[in-house]
């Protein structure tokens, strides 16, 4: 009976073949594409913005950016961050001096020789006005065990979750290291894979969400640099406008 | 069928809908409107018992942690950003300057307080601010405000701030608008691009700018 059945519908079979073949095959393809990321401003990443970093907000200020390396960055990715940042402070005017140097501790072991405008270390430094400092690091990074579980018995329904959490610490000096202002930024950036929060979050962008709130795509990363340079750029024209006040009140004072 | 494979899958995602992350069901504006903090599950515990439980005598089997996050009183976008700026830390900001400008020499004086901010309700909540942590140090606080002639107020208002403070200072003490009890708590913003305020006090006729 049952060979019977077998010689008498090869058609029937190869339809479900064929079927399984690109049901497995879409599958596969969303589970290629299914990661969503996500970012998140923890805390300081999205306080009001008021200064337009396109504008000459620094004019003649001499501006000393240090990016030490440590735990959340190399030494390359240190000096790449330097070189953004500096451009940042350049395009608003601002004479930008990068050093990937740790100017706390002055170890050189700690990227010496990436000081980015002085090929020479033995050439002095030129005088500044202002020092920006930049230190990250990692406050959490962690996988969520069970959604990982649900996620390999659900065969990817649910989302493995991956989540990351750093502190961008950044510090503002006068000349002489007077603390002008500070700041502690936090983000963080939340990975959910699966074909379940990808389809989700697909058809969500398609039908629900505006363009601004669109989910899929390569934009954790522009927005958090969106909200970090604005960031950076307030805080460091708040620092630049106590320096004024405090040069403004030791003249006065030696004037007496 | 492909429908419902896409409907379960949509439903099967909506499981971690209480992430403060944009989601299903959050949006980015929403997300934005948080500020949220990394806390201990023992930390979160005690702050909020009924909500997160105590790990376990013997531990917990996996390491847990807790983000909390607090919505802003205000929406984004419903005030101007600089005001908005400067009226969600106004009240630490007036005690900060307050204790900048505490001096023993003029810890008697019965203080009066200006605030030079571009929009006139702001500028209130400022001078209003500022003189209840006047209060809080338990100094006497006046509402009076000094006033000056219209001549000055002609001269003084074509001067930058830098020669404008110190001349309307002289001209209190000249003109007899504070007395030599009086000391004056002005607060200032100096640029419309800036999100902070600086202080400067006026007493016995001298101007000094604090920060």
């Amino acid at each position: 009976m049952l060979s019977q059945w077998w010689r008498r519908s090869p058609p029937l079979l190869e339809a479900m073949i064929s079927c399984l073949r690109t049901r497995i095959a879409v599958l596969l393809s969303v589970l290629v594409l299914g990661c969503v990321k996500v970012y998140q401003p923890v805390s300081g990443l999205s306080q009001p913005v008021v200064v337009d970093p396109r504008l000459a907000n620094f004019q003649d200020v001499r501006l000393a950016v240090y990016c030490p390396p440590g735990d959340l960055v190399n030494a390359v990715e240190a000096r790449a961050l330097c070189r953004k940042v500096g451009i940042l402070f350049e395009n608003q005017g601002a004479q930008v001096t990068t050093y990937t140097t740790d100017r706390r501790v002055g170890d050189n072991s700690l990227g010496d020789e990436l000081r980015d405008d002085s090929a020479d270390a033995s050439i002095e430094a030129p005088p500044i006005d202002l020092s920006l400092e930049l230190r990250g690091r990692e406050v959490q990074a962690g996988n969520d065990h069970l959604s990982w579980v649900l996620f390999i018995a659900t065969f990817t329904l649910v989302p493995g979750v991956t989540e990351f959490t750093f502190a961008q610490d950044v510090v503002v000096r006068d000349a002489n290291g007077f603390l002008l202002a500070s700041d502690s930024m936090q983000g963080r950036i939340v990975r959910y894979a699966g074909a379940g929060t990808f389809v989700t979050n697909k058809i969500l962008d398609l039908i629900w969400r505006d363009e601004e709130d669109h989910i899929i795509g390569d934009k954790p990363h522009s927005e958090l640099s969106a909200d970090f340079y604005g960031q950076l750029s307030q805080l460091t024209f708040n620092a630049k406008m106590r320096w004024q006040v405090l040069q403004e009140a030791s003249s006065a004072a030696r004037a007496e | 069928m492909e429908w419902v494979i896409l409907v379960s899958l949509a439903l099967a995602s909506l499981v971690f809908v209480t992430d403060p992350a944009p989601g299903p069901i959050r949006l980015k504006a929403q997300a934005r409107n948080m500020d949220c903090e990394h806390i201990s599950a023992q930390e979160a515990h005690q702050r909020y018992p009924g909500i997160i439980a105590a790990a376990k005598p013997r531990g917990d089997y996996v390491e847990r942690r807790a983000m909390v996050c607090k919505e802003r009183l205000m929406r984004p976008g419903l005030r101007v950003p600089q005001d908005d700026a400067i009226l969600s830390r106004l009240e630490d900001r007036a005690a900060e300057l307050v204790g900048v400008a505490m001096r023993p020499d003029l810890a008697d004086r019965t203080w009066l307080v200006e605030a030079h901010y571009p929009s006139g309700p702001v500028s209130a909540k400022i001078a209003f601010a500022t003189k209840n942590a006047l209060v809080l140090q338990g100094l006497a606080v006046s509402d009076r405000t000094p006033v000056l002639g219209v001549d000055d107020l002609d001269v003084i208002t074509h001067m930058g701030p830098w020669r404008a403070y110190p001349a309307a200072c002289r001209r209190y003490a000249d003109t007899g608008g504070m007395g030599a009890g009086d000391a004056l708590l002005a607060v200032v913003n100096l640029d419309p691009r800036e999100t902070i305020l600086h202080a400067g006090v006026c007493a016995d006729g001298r101007w000094e700018w604090l920060q």
